[in-house]
């Protein structure tokens, strides 16, 4: 085992793949979501601004409403009705639950607009009946759900555990109503706060068996120059926070910077980025992420065959939103065995991660809902 | 062969006026690499385990905003580089040895090869607070790969919820009142922390039942662990602790009193202690101890002795149901 620390050769990204001599393959189980029945249009919003704008913020990024949760709904609330959907879309039962990790950027619970102690994880373990898992929180701003992932590939790869739950539950409209209190114009710092919508989503990972498709591939990195792009922190308008961005700045940065590191990923699985049916950007603004896929396009001489962009009903949902994505493919039965699906997060920090996964029997679970 | 701690730093804030829960886990990160001659840019994971903050910090990662602080890996990634990912993982006084435990699993598979723990805490006057205030405290700890000692071989982490209500803590929204309130200034999101009287008792009770559980799946018993590093340092809670479990005085990391209401860092700086005297070193099974909200209870060990030829660190996660 120890060979592999002296032959591993240098990444950018911390990167787990099939490479890294894993006893076993791990997959997506299961996906689950709680999307709160309340709606916000951007017009009705944009007419609660306390100052007068013009901000054409539909036509900007795509986001025509998002939801938003009612009287006693909270991250929470959320992240459990998250659970419970993944879990009735698994074969696993709580019991087999080994490991749950809480992921959210928000984590209000009963009268707390942000719960620290005990963990959110406590909670939502006892309320889904997986008294037995390990759990604890991680707060990784956007990025939280992946880096749970990566975390949880990493356990089952080297057979400690065999099945654990990643969950988030965000309530997190509250930053767009107080900036709505403040915003002036449209270069106003507190702009992406306007994109946010709430949503609690949760995956169970497993091993997978023998032969069996899974994740390919899993690469995390912070571009730590760029920590101080996009920060939150408790405001004094109203309960729950505010978010000071400069969307412009990381955008450029990150599209700069993430194309050497989709190089890194995509040659570590061996495949090129035509190879990939669904790219699964984090869902910041439609018109950011055209202009980013088409930039990596450029120069990669490559692009996925289908880039999703689910921004126009849902918002930035923080955390949630690549799961609220895969989610919403997979209940319309968009995705078939085979598909090689990559998740792309970019939040605060300047956290990157990329993660390759070849979708495999999970899809047959899905869309007989409806 | 296992997961081995290179270094281990604790530092207070030296009575500085307004203590920064960052620049503490700066200054500890620094303190922790020159300890060992290592750059920052050799760090591959930076996990922050501390809780509280001046400013509650909501994003990103605080560990992002020490990754920039104290330069490891800034700049363009070119292909073929070297960097460093930085996240925080929260779970009260149990967080660090989460974060160890983490580690150590990448280590184990070769997906990191140095891995640096911050926590720091401080104290931003919380309108009900606990009955130990908190410190303003940090502590780093170095862990990578050793070919020559087993390292921390198991984990184990128990819950008990139906405590969970012992000590709660969180921000609260409290409306400014008067007259004339200004809508930028609408009231503020206060820290609260609820502590109920016989919380530490429970928690030597907890900790107490998860230890024999552990000790007893490994076949050991207390007196085969040669050194105690436990969290909180409380005499409340670890001079009952150590009667509890039999274990005598010269096989507990005692910190000194600078390091007294350490938080998060308290599993730190006992660990500092034990790195400086030598007794890490010398103790073939260190048990690391930690209770906090929850209750939670983790528990770590670590062991001297390289394991027979051929056997590898079980370093596998246990948890058993409290309510079961």
């Amino acid at each position: 085992m120890a060979d592999n620390h002296a032959s591993r050769a240098e990444h950018w990204t911390v990167l787990e793949s099939p490479d890294s001599d894993a006893a076993w393959g791990c997959r997506v189980d299961s996906v689950g979501v709680k999307v709160p029945a309340g709606t916000l249009t951007t017009r009705e919003l944009l007419g609660r601004t306390k100052h007068h704008t013009r901000i054409q913020l539909e036509r900007l990024t795509g986001i025509h409403e998002r939801h938003v949760v009612g009287p006693g709904e909270n991250s929470f609330t959320l992240a459990t009705g998250a659970a419970r959907d993944c879990l009735a879309h698994s074969e696993h039962r709580a019991a087999d639950i080994e490991v749950l990790i809480s992921c959210s950027i928000t984590r209000s619970r009963g009268g707390m607009s942000q719960s620290f102690e005990p963990p959110l994880s406590l909670y939502v373990k006892q309320a889904i009946g997986a008294t037995q898992a390990v759990n604890f929180d991680l707060s990784n701003a956007c990025a939280g759900m992946l880096t749970g992932v990566f975390l949880l590939q990493d356990l089952i790869a080297r057979g400690e555990i065999k099945c654990g739950m990643v969950v988030s539950g965000e309530y997190i409209s509250q930053l767009g109503s107080n900036a709505a209190k403040q915003i002036r114009s449209l270069f106003s710092k507190q702009l992406a706060s306007l994109t946010l919508g709430d949503a609690g989503a949760a995956v169970i990972l497993e091993r997978a068996p023998e032969g069996a498709a899974g994740i390919d591939v899993i690469g995390f990195t912070t571009l730590a120059e760029h920590s101080r792009l996009c920060l939150a922190f408790p405001s004094t308008v109203g309960p729950g926070a505010q978010m000071y961005t400069k969307s412009r700045t990381m955008q450029k940065v990150a599209i700069e910077d993430i194309v050497p590191l989709l190089a890194e990923v995509l040659g570590q699985a061996g495949i090129d980025l035509d190879d990939i049916e669904y790219l699964i950007p984090h869902q910041t603004s439609a018109r950011a992420i055209r202009k980013g896929t088409a930039e990596f396009a450029r120069r990669l001489g490559a692009k996925p065959k289908h880039v999703v962009v689910n921004i126009e009903e849902n918002g930035n949902t923080a955390s949630t939103t690549l799961f609220v994505a895969l989610h919403k493919y997979l209940e319309e039965g968009r995705m078939h065995k085979g598909d090689r699906v990559m998740l792309l997060s970019i939040a605060s920090g300047i956290e990157i991660g990329i993660a390759i996964l070849t979708v495999d029997s999970q899809v047959d679970r899905y869309g007989r809902t409806h | 062969m296992g997961a081995h701690i290179d270094a281990a730093a604790a530092l207070t804030s030296h009575g500085r006026r307004r203590p920064n829960a960052r620049r503490l886990a700066d200054a500890a990160a620094r303190a922790c690499l020159a300890r060992v001659g290592r750059e920052a840019g050799d760090i591959d994971m930076l996990i922050n385990a501390g809780v509280y903050r001046e400013d509650h910090l909501g994003e990103p990662a605080l560990a992002a905003l020490v990754q920039e602080d104290i330069g490891a890996n800034l700049g363009q990634p070119p292909v073929g580089g070297h960097g460093t990912f930085s996240f925080d993982l929260a779970n009260g006084t149990c967080g660090v040895i989460g974060a160890l435990k983490v580690q150590a699993g990448l280590l184990r598979s070769g997906v990191i090869k140095l891995g640096l723990t911050v926590a720091s805490d401080v104290d931003p006057g919380p309108s009900e607070s606990r009955s130990t205030p908190i410190q303003p405290i940090g502590g780093a700890v170095l862990l990578s790969w050793d070919d020559s000692i087993a390292g921390f071989t198991d984990f184990y982490s128990e819950t008990f919820p139906e405590y969970a209500g012992m000590l709660v803590s969180g921000l609260m929204w409290r409306p400014r009142r008067g007259l004339r309130v200004s809508p930028g200034a609408a009231g503020e999101s206060r820290l609260v922390i609820r502590e109920q009287p016989g919380y530490l008792a429970r928690c030597v009770d907890c900790a107490e039942e998860a230890t024999r559980r552990f000790l007893a799946r490994l076949g050991m018993d207390i007196a085969d662990i040669d050194l105690l590093v436990p969290a909180p340092a409380a005499p409340e809670f670890l001079d009952a602790l150590r009667v509890r479990l039999g274990v005598p005085g010269d096989r507990v990391s005692f910190t000194g009193e600078d390091m007294a209401g350490a938080y998060t860092a308290a599993t730190i700086a006992a660990l500092e202690v034990a790195t400086k005297s030598g007794r890490l070193a010398e103790a073939r099974n260190t048990l690391l101890l930690a209770v906090g909200a929850g209750i939670t209870v983790a528990l770590a060990l670590y062991r001297q002795a390289p394991l027979p030829a051929g056997q590898l660190p079980d370093l596998a996660l246990r948890q058993e149901g409290a309510l079961e």
